[in-house]
């Protein structure tokens, strides 16, 4: 394979705006992909920062990102890349027909499959909980032989979050389902992707609509971009707000699918299943990444190297023992509280950050790996997303934040 | 010898995350498929070899590989369904369909057709006869379909008639494999001149048998495992004296490479693995350093490229597309997934309508293309893409052998 400008590793969130980025500076960019990330997981929404250190919930995210302590990630980014990062994105999103609507002056807020509310920073349209604040009634929709989703606990739940001067009416719709499995987001979504399935559900859920209303449903509202989304909010002539799901969640995999999209305009070449195992390196520069595929692997040349892989959770960085955490592909130094006394904190859903989840590379301004006394190891490799350390995505509610700014940054770099 | 590390192992690996279903496309497909996760992993860890204990929709997978593809944790999925389905159909051999016998060993048929005069022409007429008449159906083949017509000359023979260059030095040796055999040899012919034109004479070797990708996803794992042996018997043998093998059908390349170390975890298979190519991965090679014969195509005629599910589970990327697009030929990948087929699989009465659909993604992409051709590595691909589409298809050694021409 011919020589790249860029070669990005790993296919998560970071790593493929990491690849748009790089191509939209003119460069030719090779992405190695290994899985399919965290998209299938997550709901396909950025959290820039939910909550500080403290564990307060964050109102303004850019003022809270700019207190965040220096270990944090946000700090080597800065705002300024955080803030230039957020609209390259949702450009990239609009071009595709799949808006995100939100800004770093103020939270979104997302019903949860359970019917809590949560903040959020980034959202699709299909999403805007805020829609159910000014309702009169909110029509709770339940699929009938749906997997994970009890409409009537999250009917109570909303009424908890919302009030009870809200109406709350729950309607169950059959999607004449006959499989022999259980029925997924993903399967009723398909459903309504097809016109037969679209016009049974809206025959069943149009009674309920109306002014003052909101339909609130779980994740089903089609696969492809905001395609359904727009069509159903026209003919029920009220909002309609999906909530986030279980895995695998709809909304996530149409974010993916949107992003390959673009990436492909950009003409990135994307190779499947090729986990980059050996870097090649020549004085302090990395020349090649060795990566894939059965039998033998490929050898991919480029002049910069941007690693995506997605630290512990998705292999980017291992720890055989503590005390010997390393970055996979370059062995690039990993920072750590790496001591068994000190490594979980075993109340999982306290108030404090977990040691283990800060644990990833530790970078300079730049976001390229550091030694102890901060000397950049390699010049032209560059570390984001998950594999970054200082942050606890899961406390804080900044994954998707992180990762993107971080790729534009490291990109831009 | 027995390898320490074995595919059936891996299902501890998984995480349970469902990205595999996320993909999956018989599970999109056809809501009784309880998908991957469930049907592989899952029942290969609570399995406890009570022999009644099988998951029914087990026989829908199709070996398409989508869930390795996607797989975070390494999960060797499709070989996991495989060797469940082998071990279904060892207690229970009389639950095999004609079909089932039929479209495994589609080799056998074609040996004893070339051994009776007349036999392909006979066959060809006798399957355009019980194709009108509707009997394919009562075999338990997708009435729908045309199937693959036999060559009235097999590749092998053709083969024997093909002078190649004197004085050839180097050379490698050549895996046709089923379907290029003995339904499409002019690929074989278009191989043969593509690598003589760089320098190589292609070998054969008639003791190669099926791959045996057909025998295991029709639970016929003894059978395959004996095509296993002779056939990594063989490429050990032109190992020792430096010839590489090398496959223009990517499912038996993957085969040869990956899937006989998957399901059977010997030593030699690995070794073996490590003498095979897929053809475009070696041309590649010579490209790399600078070995490849320089051409430029100047037509601009467009090509649309459907890269078959067994290459994608290679982790090489799209190595056809690449060579094709650096000599010049106006070709783009239509990224629409898996065309449905899967070798045999679309070729069942019962899996028809799962096929198409699973296609028609591709088929759409193509008919809106306005492509001159469709370039595949798959036979059985290109089966589907004719069937789905009627738009014309090729593979890409034959582009490739026709740039030479010019
Ligand atoms: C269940 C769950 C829910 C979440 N929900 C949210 C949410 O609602 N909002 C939010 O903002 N964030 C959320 N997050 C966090 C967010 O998903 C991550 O922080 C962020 O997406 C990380 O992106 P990444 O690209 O760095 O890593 P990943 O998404 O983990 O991607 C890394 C990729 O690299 C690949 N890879 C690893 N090693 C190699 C290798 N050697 N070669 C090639 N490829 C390799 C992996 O297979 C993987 O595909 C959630 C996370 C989880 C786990
Ligand atoms: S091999 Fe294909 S059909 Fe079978 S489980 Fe995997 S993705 Fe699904
Ligand atoms: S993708 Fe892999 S880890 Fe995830 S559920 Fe499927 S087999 Fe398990």
């Amino acid at each position: 394979m011919s020589k790249s400008d860029v070669v990005v590793i790993g296919n998560g969130f970071a790593g493929l705006m990491s690849a748009l980025v790089s191509a939209d500076q003119g460069k030719k960019v090779t992405l190695l992909s290994y899985g399919a990330g965290t998209f299938p997981l997550n709901s396909g929404v950025i959290d820039v920062l939910g909550y500080d250190d403290s564990g307060k919930a964050v109102a303004n995210p850019a003022q809270a990102v700019s207190a965040v302590a220096d270990e944090h990630p946000y700090k080597k980014i800065g705002i300024q890349a955080l803030e230039e990062s957020v609209k390259f994105f949702q450009d990239v999103v609009a071009a595709e027909g799949f808006p995100y609507v939100g800004s770093l002056n103020e939270q979104q807020w997302l019903v949860t499959g359970v019917g809590t509310l949560k903040p959020s920073c980034l959202i699709p349209e299909s999403m805007q909980g805020s829609k159910c604040f000014e309702a009169s009634e909110i029509v709770l929709v339940g699929i009938k032989g749906l997997k994970d989703y009890y409409v009537d606990m999250v009917a109570e739940n909303l009424a908890k979050e919302l009030g009870n001067d809200k109406k709350y009416t729950v309607v169950t719709v059959d999607p004449h389902y006959q499989g022999a499995r259980d029925l997924t987001t993903k399967d009723v979504a398909a459903w309504m992707d097809t016109e037969a399935g679209y016009a049974d559900f809206v025959s069943q859920v149009k009674g309920n609509a109306g002014a003052g209303k909101v339909i609130l449903v779980p994740q089903i509202l089609g696969l492809k971009g905001n395609v359904v989304y727009k069509k159903i909010v026209a003919e029920l002539g009220c909002p309609v707000v999906e909530t986030t799901a279980m895995p695998p969640s709809v909304n996530g995999l149409r974010l993916r699918d949107v992003l390959l999209s673009a990436l492909k305009k950009k003409g990135i070449t994307v190779i499947e299943k090729a986990k980059a195992e050996e870097a090649v390196i020549e004085g302090s520069k990395a020349v090649a990444i060795k990566a894939g595929g059965e039998v033998r692997l490929q050898t991919y040349n480029a002049d910069k190297f941007i690693v995506a892989t997605g630290g512990f959770y998705s292999g980017g960085i291992t720890m055989r023992d503590f005390g010997e955490a390393k970055e996979v592909v370059f062995g690039l130094p990993v920072e750590c509280d790496c001591f068994e006394e000190r490594w979980v904190n075993k109340q999982l859903f306290s108030d404090k950050k977990q040691t283990f989840a800060k644990t990833g590379v530790r970078v300079d301004a730049t976001l390229r790996g550091v030694d102890e006394s901060g000397n950049v190891v390699l010049e032209n490799v560059y570390v984001v997303g998950r594999n970054l350390s200082g942050y606890d995505f899961c406390f804080e509610h900044s994954g998707n934040g992180v990762a993107l700014a971080s790729a534009y940054k490291a990109a831009k770099a | 010898m027995e390898l320490e590390e074995r595919a059936r192992d891996s299902a501890d690996n998984c995480i349970a995350c469902t990205s595999c279903v996320a993909v999956c496309p018989v599970t999109k497909a056809n809501p009784d498929y309880r998908g991957p996760k469930l049907v592989g992993p899952a029942h290969n860890r609570m399995h406890f070899s009570d022999e009644n204990d099988y998951e029914d929709s087990l026989k829908l997978c199709s070996n398409c590989k989508n869930c390795d593809i996607t797989c975070p944790n390494g999960v060797s999925v499709a070989t996991l369904n495989m060797l469940e389905r082998a071990k279904y159909y060892k207690a229970h051999p009389e639950k095999h369909t004609q079909a089932d016998q039929m479209l495994s060993h589609n080799f056998q048929m074609a040996d004893m057709l070339k051994s009776i005069p007349f036999g392909r022409t006979c066959a060809n007429i006798g399957m355009s006869i019980g194709e009108a008449m509707g009997m394919m159906g009562a075999m338990g083949i997708a009435p729908q379909r045309k199937s693959p017509r036999f060559a009235t000359k097999y590749f092998r023979e053709m083969y024997k008639e093909i002078k190649q260059p004197e004085g050839l030095t180097k050379e490698v040796l050549f895996f046709p494999g089923c379907f290029i055999d003995t339904n499409d040899p002019e690929v074989g012919v278009a191989f043969v001149k593509v690598m003589n034109a760089n320098g190589y004479k292609v070998l054969m070797d008639d003791r190669f048998k099926c791959c045996g990708s057909p025998l295991v996803v029709g639970g016929y794992l003894d059978e395959a495992r004996s095509h296993a042996d002779n056939n990594v018997a063989i490429i050990n043998e032109y190992a020792a004296k430096n010839i590489p093998v090398i496959a223009c059908c990517t499912s038996c390349s993957l085969m040869l490479k990956a899937e006989y170390t998957e399901l059977f975890a010997q030593e030699e298979m690995a070794q073996a693995a490590k003498n095979v190519y897929d053809a475009f991965e070696f041309l590649t090679i010579l490209a790399e350093k600078g070995e490849l014969k320089k051409v430029h195509v100047s037509s601009d005629k467009k090509f649309i490229y459907h890269a078959p599910c067994h290459l994608r589970a290679q982790g090489m990327g799209m190595p056809a597309v690449d060579l094709l697009k650096e000599i010049g030929v106006n070709i783009d990948s239509a990224d629409a997934g898996c065309c449905g087929m899967s070798g045999s699989y679309g070729f069942h009465k019962e899996n028809y309508e799962t096929s198409m659909k699973i296609g028609s993604e591709l088929f759409d992409k193509i008919n809106a293309s306005g492509a001159h051709k469709v370039v595949c590595d798959c036979g059985t691909c290109r089966e589907q893409i004719k069937h789905g589409t009627n738009a014309k298809t090729t593979h890409p050694i034959q582009v490739l052998a026709k740039a030479y021409e010019q």
